[in-house]
């Protein structure tokens, strides 16, 4: 069988058997694996030439290009059809789940197979999973070969607060935006510590890798196969979500800043003792708040994002700092309306 | 009426949840004498979306109490009005929907069963993570 494929991939073979048989390809997508959750100077130096170079294959294939690329300088951006749609988010009592580091299931509907891989261009873990970083078997993708912040451990912590304010009035990506954020959340620890996240000081207006819609979106589809945030996540259909630049507190105090924060009010995607689901198995009759500070900075004046671990102050089980927030409100209030 | 008493208690609202009691003592003192027995069963809330046990047995005219033991605010919802799909809910002929409201950590809730069958519950908030419950009620010895 002969397929089209992207050119660092040489080999006409489907990619399982392939994955399969080149011993060398395994050791360089390891390398690759490696490289993708690890900090980014350690990262950078332990990279080889050839890997540097699927890695910047990867990221120059990312295919928002040219949307973004027509929508960014622009001065003037529309506006909302309908006007702006302006909404709050509470909650006020009760915990939120936290996810932890753990594999994630790759749903064929979103990846594709072996033979025919979906979403594998753009950096890793931001837009795309490269095919190589996949587990395989049975000519089927099982998981992501490393550890993200998408997968189905999670802890649970007490005393959730979220206050979100927000309002979408820039339509698309532009050099610009009218959208506004106002988010404060936190959370406690069984030893009683407090974490926070502030946002936004500035709303990323347009995004580097995938549309942010003037840095917040309404009534929109993302993640999964739509290629809008992690393909990590299931397809979801979105209330709301904005992407802006904020900071991480512990007790009180900033520990990390700036770092882009996602907010997003979507569809119910955990399962049965929390999984996060497959496409199929979404809710989409119940809603849930996710609050997502990713382990990636933008590159500065490049249209790409490089692995920057989140100084969280959490302590993992294994004495490891969780490299991320991902946290999910559940306990919602929600109001929200047209116009000024 | 066989929907009893529908009223929390949580340990810092104490007092105000002594009050409500003896309101109900006062304003409806047969229905109300089932909440001052001991309860035929418990549940816990947990953290991991259950109930535990997820499955009680009680003879008709007796009591179950709920407790979130958990961080998380849970409900305990019999009410298929509430419910968006058909599985999250299932009562017997002639048994009265209930609803617990939004249950904060430690909070309680307790419901007499009057109507012998099968009941099946849920958790409002995490009905898609399938947050269900069932109370097998049998006649009254
Ligand atoms: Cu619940």
């Amino acid at each position: 069988m002969t397929i089209s494929l992207p050119h660092f991939f040489s080999s006409s073979r489907p990619f399982g058997q392939r994955l399969l048989r080149r011993g060398a390809f395994v050791l360089a997508a390891l390398a690759l694996v490696l490289m993708v959750w690890a900090p980014p100077a350690q990262a950078q130096e332990k990279m080889s030439e050839k890997e540097k170079q699927m890695l910047a294959q990867l990221q120059e294939m990312n295919q928002a290009d040219g949307y973004l690329e027509a929508h960014r300088d622009v001065q003037q951006p529309m506006e909302l059809l309908g006007g702006p749609l302006s909404f709050t988010i509470r909650q006020t009592s009760g915990g939120v789940f936290v996810s932890l580091p753990d594999n994630r299931t790759l749903d064929p509907d979103v990846f594709g197979t072996p033979d025919q891989p979906l979403a594998f261009t753009g950096t890793p873990g931001i837009t795309g999973v490269p095919v190589p970083m996949r587990g395989v078997s049975d000519g089927q993708f099982t998981q992501f070969e490393r550890m993200s912040p998408f997968g189905d451990k999670n802890t649970t912590m007490a005393n959730g607060n979220l206050m979100l304010q927000a309002t979408d009035r820039t339509a698309t990506d532009a050099a610009t935006t009218e959208d506004e954020v106002m988010l404060k959340a936190s959370w406690e620890d069984q030893d009683g510590n407090t974490y926070a996240i502030r946002c936004c000081e500035m709303l990323v207006s347009a995004g580097p890798e995938f549309p942010t819609f003037g840095g917040v979106v309404t009534n929109h589809i993302l993640h999964g196969f739509t290629g809008i945030g992690t393909p990590l996540m299931p397809t979801e259909y979105t209330y709301a979500a904005f992407w802006g630049m904020g900071a991480v507190l512990k007790n009180g105090e900033v520990v990390d800043k700036p770092r882009i924060v996602h907010g997003m009010l979507t569809e119910y995607v955990r399962g049965e003792n929390y999984k996060l689901v497959s496409d199929s198995e979404v809710t989409p009759t119940r809603r849930h708040f996710h609050l997502m500070v990713a382990p990636f900075m933008p590159v500065k004046g490049e249209h790409k994002f490089q692995p920057k671990d989140v100084a969280t102050g959490f302590e993992l089980p294994n004495g490891m700092e969780l490299p991320f927030w991902h946290v999910m409100f559940e306990n919602l209030e929600i109001e929200s309306q047209r116009g000024e | 009426m066989s929907l009893v008493s529908t009223h929390t208690l949580a340990r810092t609202r104490w007092l105000l949840g002594l009050a409500a009691v003896l309101l109900f003592l006062v304003g409806h003192a047969p229905e109300a004498q089932a909440q001052s027995s001991s309860p035929a069963a418990t549940v816990d809330m947990t953290n991991t979306l259950s109930f535990a046990p997820d499955t009680v047995r009680v003879q008709a005219g007796e009591t179950v109490r709920w407790t979130n033991g958990s961080v998380i605010v849970h409900t305990v919802t019999a009410d298929p009005e509430e419910a968006t799909t058909d599985e999250s809910v299932r009562l017997p002929e002639g048994a009265t929907p209930f609803d617990s409201g939004t249950l904060d950590p430690e909070e309680r809730f307790e419901h007499t069963f009057e109507v012998p069958g099968t009941y099946r519950y849920f958790c409002i908030p995490h009905e898609g993570a399938k947050m269900y419950g069932t109370v097998i009620v049998t006649p009254a010895e």
